[in-house]
């Protein structure tokens, strides 16, 4: 995998309308077969870099390379890839079989390969054959996703983009198309580029996942490493609730806090680190009996708790802000609201991210 | 350029009448025709307003001036309404509005054969009008026989607008003296196939497509001649490179040399044109035609007062009214269309033309004209005759 | 399946068509609309009732009781009159041919290539339509006409070609009336067009289909009620049109509208002028009918 050339391939791709810069100097490789996740909130030029990706828009400057071709004028009906798009953009005015077999009826396919192909690929996104007739208007948001994403297939692409199909579906119905999307990838093989603005969504699915924000790809690594490591503020809560801490470069090599007027004692140090924030996610905060039981600590008292199912979600107030505790339901805090309570963390736990 | 002159004569024309009307034409028929439909035929229940003076007519009286002239000197309003056809009108007094109307103007024939013994109009006083014929052009001189009833004992109303309507030449291509020679003639000249057109009046058209064919227009006419009537209508229409029942459209073909000549056309059509300067627009009333020997058709205007039982009491003052020099001078200029009138003859009106409007309607050649010209009356087989007249312009090929 | 024949007759007696009849009309929405149920009967539905009573009078008669006769429905066809019926329909028929292929691809322009300049074309197209036709076509008139005419006189002083006669043919016709109803087969394709989803467009062409495939696949079949719509304006308009056989045409072509026209005011034949009108109608009305029932309105007007 790592040896393989790149299957895309963006070298400083930079989309301007008039004086807005949507997409700014965006360098990025995908490899074959992987499913990349471009996440970022809305604004951040995520769908524009999808647009370029698939020829619906040109590129101000810079190249995208499709296996090792420039491909920037190709428009998109002479590209091997196809999109799923947000609206989905179904034909209304056709049946299922229809939206499913366009590609293949565009590139002047028998009618009779056409509908062995159509109704293969419904058995692949699991739509009843008896779909084949029905007009697309008549079906339920799920099966029109999967009609979308068969018709995306029906012409066999290299590459696959999805410009946020899940973003208009409920929850369950989205967690289930997730999964089935990821076992898609397994089944089909394909390469994946797919946008969202819920790193949730992203984290069950990618192989590799690239934060965008303000046209800017300022983040690109596996889920664990993004999750972990986020590079900036920005990243870590984007990623969910975190608990954050302004903090400043200590002499001794900790971190001073001047909020709780406390030295911490620092993770891994970025280079030059002067002021930032210590990031630690709620799992890795614990509650204490005794500040000796973890490297740092802070007295609080219990806000409220909500349980969350399988884990139970704390909230304690202390000097002035709240900070969040999250533990597995058989770990939970026995006590009652209001309690003092102590909370800490180790420095592994934590990391130190800048603005 | 000539456009801006029959643009502006366009212009001038009545707006109520639409860009496509003439005389003879569309809007009040298509009003008259919907208003029968709406009552179902049942006009008579309509009430005339309390105490206007009411009139159907042509346009000469429906000029400002005339209209204006008698509200000022009477103290009467007027309310009109123009004809579609002559045959129209009549059969509005046949259906009861008799009530509706008091003055009613149309051309000669109608009063002496139809409306006078049909009780649909009532005598004028012989003692107060006679001696305004007597003052008139020779040809009205009392008797005059269109003014009369059959039995010449009753005065049916009183005369003004009149002249011929026959065709008229372009005079830079025709010269009119041929043209006078030659007659009916030109039309059934094989070589001016497509080099004419037809202003479409179809009462007026059947009478010249009679004279073309070498038929008395008013008489009855045998199986052959109605033949004849059929082939030279089919020849002439068919032969017509335009037909409109627009004059200015036939004018306008004519200066910009799409034709070079068009029936039925006369000074009715043309004096406008004339006034503005187009003066190789001409009137032409042949030299000899099949008619008693003659070639033109000469129309006289009457206005008569009708038998409405409730007749406005200022009636008979207008008639009076419009033989004034006053309005006379008036009524032949009204609306643009500049006539003769049969008082032309007092020099305190004459004196009121200019040497321009008298050109406009060839006065020159008046006496000629009237001299030529026999005088416009029933055409005794006419429904037989239009009905092949409008098959052949429905066939025109 | 149950065999109708043998299913047992219900139960509940159904109410007499009477009493179903009387509950409708006494129902909130028939009484609400009366007023403008009773102004159509009159303004619209009384009309034509009457023209279609006269149609079956006798030749020239003025009188609704003056008897019953379908001979003026033969005449239409033993006397020539439907020459013009051929000649209507024909040049309504060309005119919505010709006006679909040019008003598609300015249609095209003004909702999705224009932008901002939509607004000021649109403009261009519409103000001719508070010029009265009639005036319009006299400046066709006079354009085409020859010696003095625009066009023909231009091209003598400045070419000194003689261009002949361009009036009084068919083919001049045929060009009023696309001039004329342009507007008519335009705006409604611009509104179906309009209807046509950017992201449908785009999806088709990522589909790999090309310009013309995306025409064929996606836009026409999207933009089809408008084009319809503007068809059948087209073609209804163009079927009654008159001015422009008679300016331009210089009635060397007959026309239904003329016909009728001619048979109600010179003719004064209302009879026949009823019965020329009320097979127009008919005929008319049943090529709307064919057309109407393959659109869905309320899609058009984005109920749906």
């Amino acid at each position: 995998m790592v040896d393989a050339a790149p299957i895309l391939r963006m070298v400083s791709l930079t989309k301007q309308f008039g004086r807005l810069v949507a997409v700014n100097d965006v360098t990025l490789d995908i490899q074959e077969g992987e499913f990349f996740t471009i996440v970022g909130p809305s604004g951040s030029g995520k769908t524009t870099l999808l647009r370029m990706l698939g020829g619906l828009e040109k590129p101000t400057a810079g190249d995208i390379y499709l296996r090792d071709e420039r491909v920037n004028q190709v428009p998109a009906n002479r590209r091997p890839t196809c999109m799923v798009f947000q609206s989905l953009a179904l034909f209304n005015h056709k049946t299922v079989g229809q939206n499913i077999e366009f590609s293949l009826k565009m590139r002047g396919e028998s009618r009779r390969a056409r509908r062995e192909r159509g109704l293969s690929l419904m058995n692949v996104v699991q739509l009843p054959e008896d779909y084949y007739d029905k007009s697309v208007t008549k079906c339920s948001g799920g099966e029109r996703q999967r009609v979308a994403l068969a018709r995306a297939l029906a012409s066999d692409p290299d590459i696959l983009f999805f410009d946020e199909p899940l973003s208009a579906i409920d929850y369950r119905l989205r967690k289930l198309l997730e999964v089935e999307l990821k076992d898609l990838h397994r089944t089909t093989g394909k390469t994946f580029v797919y946008i969202t603005h819920s790193l949730e969504e992203a984290m069950v699915m990618s192989d590799r996942i690239g934060i965008m924000q303000e046209g800017r790809l300022i983040q690109i690594g596996s889920p664990n490493e993004i999750y972990l490591r986020p590079r900036n503020k920005f990243v870590s809560e984007f990623m969910g609730e975190v608990n954050t801490l302004a903090v400043q470069a200590g002499a001794d090599g900790g971190i001073d806090c001047p909020a709780f007027e406390r030295r911490f004692t620092s993770p891994a140090r970025p280079d030059g680190f002067a002021n930032g924030y210590l990031v630690i996610r709620p799992e890795s905060m614990r509650f204490l009996n005794d500040p000796s039981e973890a490297e740092n600590h802070i007295e609080g008292s219990l806000f409220n708790e909500y349980a969350l199912g399988s884990r139970v979600q704390y909230h304690v107030s202390a000097g002035g802000s709240m900070f969040v505790v999250e533990k597995l339901r058989e770990q939970a805090y026995r006590g009652s609201l209001n309690d003092d309570v102590l909370i800490g963390w180790d420095a592994k736990d934590s990391v130190l991210v800048t603005d | 350029m000539n456009e801006d002159k029959l643009l502006k004569q366009m212009v001038k024309r009545d707006p109520v009448r639409g860009a496509a009307a003439t005389r003879r034409q569309v809007l009040q028929g298509i009003g008259a025709g919907a208003l029968a439909l709406g009552a179902g035929g049942a006009l008579a229940g309509r009430a005339r307003a309390a105490d206007e003076l009411t009139m159907l007519t042509w346009d000469g009286y429906v000029d400002p001036r005339v209209l204006d002239g008698f509200t000022d000197q009477y103290d009467t309003g007027i309310k009109y309404e123009l004809h579609t056809s002559d045959p129209d009108s009549v059969n509005k007094l046949r259906a009861g509005e008799t009530a509706i109307w008091d003055i009613i103007n149309l051309n000669n024939p109608w009063a002496r054969e139809m409306m006078w013994p049909e009780g649909l109009i009532v005598e004028l006083d012989r003692a107060r009008f006679e001696p305004y014929f007597e003052a008139m052009l020779p040809m009205f001189h009392p008797p005059y026989k269109w003014a009369m009833s059959l039995d010449n004992e009753h005065l049916l109303g009183v005369c003004q607008r009149v002249d011929t309507f026959d065709f008229v030449v372009n005079t830079d291509v025709i010269s009119a003296e041929m043209a006078k020679d030659e007659g009916w003639d030109l039309f059934n000249n094989p070589d001016m196939a497509g080099r004419y057109g037809i202003l479409a009046y179809d009462n007026w058209n059947i009478m010249h497509i009679c004279m073309a064919a070498g038929l008395h227009p008013f008489k009855m006419k045998s199986d052959d001649e109605v033949a004849t009537f059929e082939e030279a209508a089919r020849r002439l229409i068919n032969g017509a490179k335009m037909v409109s029942d627009d004059f200015v459209a036939v004018n306008l073909a004519v200066i910009n040399d799409e034709i070079d000549m068009y029936f039925g056309g006369g000074t009715y059509s043309i004096s406008a044109a004339r006034l503005d300067g187009l003066t190789n627009l001409y009137h032409v009333v042949p030299r000899s035609g099949p008619a008693d020997g003659k070639g033109g058709i000469n129309w006289i205007e009457l206005s008569s007062v009708v038998n409405n039982p409730d007749l406005h009491p200022k009636a008979f003052d207008w008639m009076e009214y419009i033989l004034q020099p006053d309005t006379s001078y008036a009524v032949a200029t009204a609306g643009g269309f500049l006539l003769p009138v049969g008082q032309m003859s007092q020099p305190e009106l004459l004196a009121k033309f200019t040497a321009e409007e008298l050109d406009s309607f060839q006065w020159d050649e008046f006496d000629y004209r009237i001299s030529h010209s026999v005088e416009y009356d029933v055409v005794p087989d006419y429904n037989r005759l239009y009905d092949i007249y409008t098959a052949a312009r429905r066939e025109k090929s | 399946m149950v065999d109708r024949a043998e299913a047992p007759a219900p139960l509940i007696r159904q109410p007499g068509i009477g009493a179903l009849l009387l509950s409708w009309l006494r129902s909130p929405g028939v009484l609400n609309a009366t007023p403008v149920l009773i102004f159509f009967l009159i303004g619209f539905v009384g009309p034509l009732v009457i023209v279609l009573a006269f149609s079956f009078t006798p030749e020239r008669t003025f009188d609704l009781g003056a008897g019953f006769t379908t001979e003026n429905y033969e005449h239409i066809f033993t006397e020539s009159y439907y020459i013009s019926f051929i000649w209507s329909f024909a040049l309504a028929g060309l005119t919505v041919l010709c006006n679909l292929m040019i008003g598609y691809p300015i249609a095209y322009g003004l909702s999705k290539l224009f932008g901002r300049w939509a607004a000021p074309v649109m403009l261009v197209l519409v103000i001719p339509l508070f010029v009265s036709e009639n005036v319009r076509l006299f400046g066709w008139y006079l354009f085409l006409i020859k010696g003095g005419g625009i066009l023909a006189g231009g091209l003598k002083t400045a070419f000194g070609i003689d261009t002949g006669t361009l009036l009084y043919e068919p083919g001049t016709i045929l060009m009023g009336m696309i001039y004329v109803y342009l507007p008519f087969t335009l705006f409604p394709i611009v509104l179906g067009l309009s209807m046509v989803p950017r992201d449908q467009v785009e999806a088709s062409r990522d589909l790999g289909a090309s310009r013309f495939q995306i025409f064929r696949e996606v836009e026409l079949p999207i933009a089809m009620p408008g084009i319809l719509i503007g068809a059948l304006l087209t073609f209804v308009l163009a079927v009654g049109a008159i001015s422009e056989a008679k300016l331009l045409g210089g009635q060397n072509t007959p026309v239904i509208a003329q016909d009728i026209q001619h048979e109600f005011t010179y003719a004064q034949n209302w009879p026949l002028g009823s019965a020329i009108s009320v097979l127009a109608i008919v005929v008319t009305g049943f090529l709307v009918v064919l057309v109407m029932r393959r659109l869905d309105l309320d899609r058009l007007l984005g109920r749906r």
